[in-house]
């Protein structure tokens, strides 16, 4: 079973939050309608495991943008305007699209398997978080530890309190 | 490995041929030509060139792959006008080949400026390189009314709309040339065997063609002639035509 | 940066998300009018082109490439404006940026797309179009990576991929908005785009760092795609294209008309949607600083060309020069060096600045006279190549005027599409500027 709280003010959100983690809660989403460092923090997020994706994607297409050039132009020799075959200015180019191409595409990836969505079941929500309610959810407990998650939220000046089902 | 690094040097050198098997080059004599346009005529009976109408010609669609460029000098009655026989320059150089996104112009092992109709998708980027102006695309599919399509020649293809033309050297004649001397022993093609239309119809032989490779061809001698430049030479798009000057007095 | 006071965070995401849900008959009518006009004059006219060829544009031998190439590059240059506002603006901080970075976006989406319709007009084979691209084929041909539009075509697909995601994947918390205060098909099919957004804590901090990785990307890519359009140019031999300037003069070109086309499309917003309250006089006033200090570097280049041009005395230089100037072109010259150079100076004054008639007129002026100058640049350079007997000139046909005009009907029907599914104004960035909901706020 989850708990869920409303909070109107984000300092009380804040509040809720240091709370239940320091009680030991660790399965808490905080949700809020636009993006709040000091949650993140909280929850003990720092540096974003998408750079790695992003500098993955950007060698990938680095190095496959180079070599599909060269590729191409050996596959076929065909000789254009006293160039030389493997002509570096031009490749380089194609190069550096290419890395941003990719960079961006494993950036897209890397949000993907980082954030977790799409999600395929259904979580604990209240449509409030999209508008202007900063929302905590605790999730996993049961009898004393519910209730003792409860009165955290309570305490804190929560303005509205739900019992719902755990995330599938 | 020693294969690999001689490949690599091989990719790495402009223009990628050490020397070309037969390099085909033309001189045009300035003095001998006298604007008659038979070159031009021979041509489009030689390569199936569309007869754009006279519309079109005034819209400045013409498809002439060889023109006679005229300059006038002087003002009447002291005129004096200069002709210019310009046709694709076959630079080896050229920068309309490296434009194509396609590959449809390449630079072949004959020192020729290759177009393949059948891979260009129109989108006139060599035109517009082209110092020469000699790239003419097809604006419509032509036609020829009956009975003219009766004389077109079997060894061009016809090209439809959407595809860039030019002069080729009148491709179709060297490869005949080369298939004949293959058959004949498989000896080298001699001097004066491939004839172009333009060079076989001009009537001072202003025009001469050859493999300027051939140190006894007589192109190759013309084209040490004092009086040879290339046009717009300063752009270094080494093209394989020399021109001689008028001689003056 | 309100002019009527703060929203509460309730007002924005109804304010913004009614624009969508709610239609009147004037939508329909408008966006009736775009698709007719972008039917009637851009499609029949092209596939009219497609039957017969590309000789009915009025293109010649002297000049082959003609409105459909500078058209082409108008659009780029347009899109440049909201890479340069999203991107460059979200790496710098700047506040103002955020009510009106999404329709920008949008405007760079639609401007590419487009531009890549324009490239296919050009092109005389249209069906063969795909061999420019390196797809493995049973001829076991690829394309000519040396080729300067081998660049654009990799340029291009590059900045249409990078710009679609970057405003999908910033338009995701919107999505969950909008999935919220819908119900039916609309609540599913927005649960869907939304990926199931929740807005935790976890998921803004993946989208903050890829947002701003994104914007990272893209930013150099911005660069690049108008370089190298401009490179198609400046990589030929033909006097007026073979300078090294063209690739700064693309560039700032392209942010310029970008720029102004963001003051039009800005005003219309803030007239059909309502949007007095989230697009102000701060936006105009800084759109006008940025329109001010383009303008400036814009003419000064376009000095240096006439600087360099007389300074090297080269004689086929200065031939395509003076046809540009005085030439049978010579009226166009000036009126874009009207609209480009001297109107935009008007904007120094703060009465002018700050009066959105006033700038929307100067806007449109701005973006006549840069369509002008892509014409200048293709059409004028190329019947004064080398040799005096080729020269020629070239009057685009009545198909060519039709495309162009219809253009502008593909692009306002996907704008007006783009309106009612997307919510135009981000919604959590104008939350993130408003008054923190604390309690002593």
């Amino acid at each position: 079973m989850a708990i869920l709280g409303t909070f109107a003010f984000e300092e009380d959100f804040l509040t809720a939050a240091k709370n239940l983690t320091s009680s030991g809660f660790d399965r808490i989403s905080l949700m809020s309608p636009i993006p709040v460092e000091e949650a993140q923090e909280i929850v003990g997020l720092h540096k974003s495991r998408v750079r790695h994706f992003s500098l993955a994607g950007a060698i990938i297409g680095c190095i496959g943008g180079f070599a599909m050039a060269v590729g191409t132009a050996l596959v076929f020799i065909l000789p254009t305007g006293g160039r030389a075959i493997i002509t570096i200015p031009p490749f380089l180019i194609i190069t550096y699209e290419m890395t941003i191409l990719f960079g961006v595409l494993f950036t897209l990836l890397g949000f993907h398997f980082v954030s977790g969505l799409p999600a395929w079941k259904d979580r604990p929500y209240v449509i409030s978080a999209s508008v202007d309610r900063f929302v905590v959810v605790v999730e996993g407990t049961t009898g004393e530890q519910a209730a003792k998650a409860e009165a955290i939220i309570r305490d804190a000046g929560a303005e509205e309190i739900q019992h719902v089902e755990d995330s599938q | 490995m020693s294969t690999i690094v001689e490949k690599f040097r091989q990719y790495r050198k402009p223009g990628y041929y050490e020397k070309y098997d037969y390099h085909w080059a033309m001189t045009i004599d300035l003095d001998r030509c006298t604007g008659c346009e038979a070159c031009m005529v021979a041509c489009q009976a030689e390569n199936n060139i569309p007869i754009v109408g006279e519309e079109q010609y005034a819209m400045n669609r013409e498809i002439q792959w060889i023109r006679i460029e005229r300059y006038w000098e002087g003002e009447y009655p002291n005129i004096k006008m200069n002709f210019m026989p310009m046709l694709c320059q076959q630079c080896d150089d050229a920068p309309c080949e490296t434009a194509c996104p396609v590959f449809a112009t390449y630079h072949n092992q004959d020192g020729l400026n290759t177009q393949i109709y059948n891979r260009c998708i129109g989108t006139r980027t060599c035109a517009v390189y082209c110092p020469y102006e000699v790239r003419y695309f097809n604006w419509f599919t032509y036609t020829w009314d009956e009975p003219l399509e009766q004389q077109l020649n079997p060894d061009v293809s016809v090209r439809e709309k959407g595809i860039m033309e030019k002069c080729t050297f009148c491709i179709q004649r060297i490869r005949i040339a080369k298939d004949l001397a293959k058959d004949d022993d498989r000896r080298r093609v001699r001097d004066g065997e491939v004839i172009p239309a333009c060079v076989q119809s001009c009537p001072t032989e202003a025009l001469i063609f050859g493999n300027s490779n051939d140190p006894e061809a007589k192109v190759t001698k013309m084209m040490n002639n004092h009086r040879g430049y290339k046009v717009l030479e300063e752009l270094n798009t080494t093209p394989s035509i020399v021109y001689l000057t008028k001689a003056h007095s | 940066m309100f002019d009527h006071g703060q929203p509460t965070y309730a007002e924005v995401n109804k304010d913004i998300i009614s624009t969508m849900l709610e239609t009147g008959p004037k939508y329909w009518i408008l966006l009736g009018s775009t698709m007719s006009l972008a039917g009637i004059f851009f499609f029949m006219p092209w596939i009219y082109q497609l039957f017969v060829g590309v000789g009915a544009a009025g293109m010649n031998r002297n000049a082959v490439w003609g409105t459909y190439l500078s058209n082409f590059i108008f659009w780029i240059g347009l899109s440049h404006s909201g890479t340069l506002l999203s991107a460059v603006l979200h790496i710098t901080n700047s506040p103002w940026r955020k009510s009106i970075y999404r329709s920008a976006e949008a405007m760079t989406l639609f401007s590419l797309i487009t531009a890549a319709l324009f490239v296919m007009v050009h092109v005389g084979r249209v069906w063969f179009v795909h061999w420019s691209f390196p797809i493995p084929n049973q001829m076991g041909l690829w394309p000519n990576f040396r080729s300067p539009l081998m660049f654009d075509v990799m340029a291009i697909t590059t900045y249409l991929t990078a710009s679609s995601i970057f405003i999908y994947m910033g338009s995701v918390p919107d999505f969950a908005a909008v999935r919220d205060a819908s119900t039916g098909v609309r609540r599913r099919l927005y649960a869907v785009f939304s990926f199931g957004w929740r807005g935790t804590a976890r998921e803004w901090h993946t989208l903050g760092w890829a947002y701003t990785f994104f914007a990272v990307f893209v930013i150099p890519l911005a660069v690049s795609v108008h370089s190298i359009v401009s490179w198609d140019f400046a990589l030929s031999a033909v006097p007026g294209f073979h300078h090294t300037i063209f690739a700064p003069y693309f560039v700032t070109g392209a942010i310029y008309s970008g720029t102004a086309g963001i003051v039009t499309v800005m005003y219309c917003l803030r007239k059909f949607l309502n949007f007095e309250r989230y697009i102000g006089q701060v936006h105009l006033d800084s759109l006008g600083k940025l329109l001010i200090a383009l303008s400036l570097i814009w003419s000064y280049i376009n000095v240096l060309e006439l600087f360099t041009t007389w300074y090297g005395g080269s004689s086929f230089e200065l031939e395509a020069l003076s046809f540009r100037m005085t030439g049978f072109y010579a009226p166009l010259y000036w009126e874009m060096i009207l609209f480009c150079a001297f109107v935009p100076l008007l904007m120094l004054t703060r009465k002018i600045r700050w009066s959105w008639n006033k700038m929307l007129v100067i806007s449109i002026l701005i973006n006549i006279g840069m369509l002008t100058e892509r014409f200048i640049i293709v059409a004028t350079s190329q019947p004064r190549k080398f040799l005096p007997d080729a020269f020629g000139f070239y009057v685009p046909s009545w198909i060519e005027i039709s495309i162009t005009i219809g253009s502008f009907g593909i692009f306002m029907t996907l704008f007006l599409i783009f309106i009612k599914w997307v919510p135009s104004i981000s919604i959590y960035e104008v939350k993130e500027t408003l008054k923190p909901l604390r309690r002593d706020a």
